[in-house]
């Protein structure tokens, strides 16, 4: 497997994962920008873990996932049931904290980034290619939970707080500990993606972790359908790869690309391209059921 | 001592530039229902325009005419994608109209950063901060510059002239009908679409007379400052109460003068760091606002 198409596919499944960590919480209506904090916490942690302590690569992974959950864990205590802009703006000045923190201390390599994090496998391209298998048996395990949570009574008390707050809290839903589960989830998912990031990119630098992640993961999920976790598993490829397609002098307008396509496609389309009702037509469809008249 | 008095008036006119930000973010909140997340990046894109203005003419005159021009323009440009998402307020939250917003930031800044000055921060003429004058008061370390004065004293000015419209006028008591209640202002007549893009139009020329004051207070910018300051006018809007104007103007001059205080005694950046640290704490401990929200 060639280079370019091992980065390719393996941050796609970063992408997938970050822009889902955005929409966990985002079934209750909050923008958590935290989890990005949260992938850089972990991917520091994995990378001094692994290069000062000699940890294994799926000790570091479990222990990553669980610091995202931990902090996420603890911020839900204060923000849980918090307005969405409460939320966003945590999250951001998480992500500055973080960043501001990482540049200054000498431990974490100052603005260079922390560099040689040790492979998995010696072999580079075993490395490679057990590196994609995680990645990918993460995303479908992800995957496999988020479905599930979509079709539990959770996720309709869930949706139902999306909907209309006032009238979940009269069906009797807790909306401070849903918020406070589906934000340490996610944060547990940031984590996750962090830890990975730093194993695939083999280095780490505070410049990976900034407000152009979020602007990329908000672009896949409100893009591709927030209302549903199809939406970001198919835009992420799209929208990841597209601009590695481009001429080069337009490569670096990819930000640019991806803030005029989230604009065009709220305005015109506010749901995204994946729609509830697409997803349910399809599940009849390959299910071989029929609408009931 | 004198230094702490020094960074107190550095903190007051940093304080006042907040406030006046604050004020044009609570407008259109409370008037045209948006959270324009990226007002403050339009804000540093009139720096650029006037910057640009000013190269090329060598006229300051014209610089702070196109500054404020190109504030309002933008605003009005954008009034109507705005405007077409919040027709479906019913089925469409507030929380679009961020998203929306934090897209037109990524875009404005990501043009900012490759564009005007190959991308380097832009450096406005001494005709313009009159930094070449040197300070207009200095008593011991206490040095006052005519930019912290001029920003100072048209900051107050703008910002009593904003609240005297909004409560002494016939158009103020129709933006705050709307605020307070949009249905039952429309039941009594007042035309919510025109006034929306009224609220556009004053937060443009608010948005643009912010941006020549920030050029003459700060004297460069730089294209990530839209974001920086984004960040900071959501959180002071948070802690003051949504939409809670009088509250928005106390924690930002609050926050001018905590800013000043640390930077006095720290480096940038952990000056930076502390100040959202305050901030983090006093949203978690309150994530409804100090003074309540008015949403």
């Amino acid at each position: 497997m060639s280079l370019t198409l091992f980065y390719y596919l393996a941050i796609t499944a970063i992408y997938i994962l970050m822009s889902w960590s955005i929409y966990i919480p985002y079934r209750v209506g909050q923008l958590h920008f935290m989890t990005v904090a949260n992938m850089a916490v972990s991917a520091y942690f994995a990378a001094l873990m692994a290069i000062n302590f000699a940890w294994p690569f799926w000790l570091v992974l479990i222990a990553g996932t669980l610091l995202g959950a931990l902090i996420g864990f603890l911020v839900s205590n204060a923000i849980g049931d918090a307005p969405c802009f409460a939320v966003v703006i945590v999250g951001f000045t998480f992500i500055y904290l973080t960043k501001t923190i990482i540049e200054n201390v000498e431990a974490f390599g100052g603005p260079l980034g922390i560099f040689s994090i040790p492979k998995v496998l010696s072999a580079s391209a075993d490395n490679r290619t057990l590196l994609l298998i995680v990645a990918y048996a993460l995303v479908l395990i992800t995957g496999f939970l988020i479905t599930r949570f979509d079709h539990s009574r959770l996720g309709r008390a869930a949706s139902a707080i999306f909907i209309d707050r006032d009238l979940a809290v009269s069906f009797g839903v807790d909306v401070k500990k849903m918020g406070m589960f589906l934000q340490t989830w996610a944060s547990a998912v940031g984590g996750m993606a962090g830890v990975m990031y730093s194993f695939i990119m083999r280095s780490v630098s505070p410049n990976h972790f900034t407000f152009h992640l979020i602007g990329i993961c908000m672009t896949m999920l409100f893009v591709g359908g927030y209302t549903t976790m199809w939406g970001a598993l198919l835009a992420a490829p799209i929208l990841w790869g597209f601009p590695l397609i481009l001429p080069e002098a337009l490569q670096s307008w990819n930000i640019v690309i991806y803030g005029v396509l989230l604009i065009v496609v709220l305005v015109i389309k506010p749901e995204g391209i994946i729609t509830r009702p697409m997803v349910k037509k399809i599940e009849s469809l390959l299910s071989g059921k029929r609408k009931k008249v | 001592m004198e230094i702490l008095i020094a960074q107190i008036f550095n903190g007051l006119s940093i304080g006042s530039i907040y406030v006046l930000l604050v004020t044009g973010f609570n407008l259109l909140l409370l008037v045209a229902m948006i959270i324009h997340f990226s007002f403050p990046v339009v804000v540093v894109f009139s720096m650029y325009i006037s910057w640009v203005v000013m190269t090329l003419t060598g006229s300051v005159t014209l610089g702070v005419v196109g500054g404020i021009a190109s504030a309002i323009i933008v605003n009005m440009i954008t009034a109507p994608m705005f405007q077409h998402i919040m027709k479906d307020r019913g089925s469409v939250d507030i929380n679009a109209t961020m998203v929306i917003s934090m897209g037109m930031g990524m875009v404005i800044t990501d043009i900012l950063s490759h564009t005007f000055n190959q991308g380097f921060p832009i450096a406005f003429p001494d005709a313009l901060t009159g930094n070449d004058q040197g300070a207009l008061i200095s008593v011991g370390l206490v040095s006052i510059s005519r930019g912290q004065v001029l920003t100072l004293v048209i900051g107050v000015l703008f910002v009593a002239f904003l609240f005297w419209l909004l409560y002494k006028t016939r158009a103020g008591r129709a933006f705050r009908a709307i605020a307070e209640d949009p249905n039952g202002a429309k039941l009594v007549g007042i035309p919510l679409l025109k006034t929306g893009f009224q609220s556009y139009a004053l937060t443009g020329i608010l948005g643009g007379v912010t941006a020549v004051l920030m050029a003459v207070l700060l004297g460069s910018a730089s294209a990530g400052l839209g974001d920086q300051l984004g960040h900071k006018v959501l959180a002071v809007s948070i802690i003051a109460g949504l939409g809670n104007l009088t509250g928005g103007l106390i924690i930002g001059l609050l926050l001018g003068i905590l800013e000043a205080i640390i930077q006095g005694y720290l480096a940038g950046s952990w000056s930076n760091a502390i100040a959202f640290i305050v901030m983090l704490v006093v949203i978690l401990a309150k994530p409804k606002g100090v003074f309540g929200s008015k949403l």
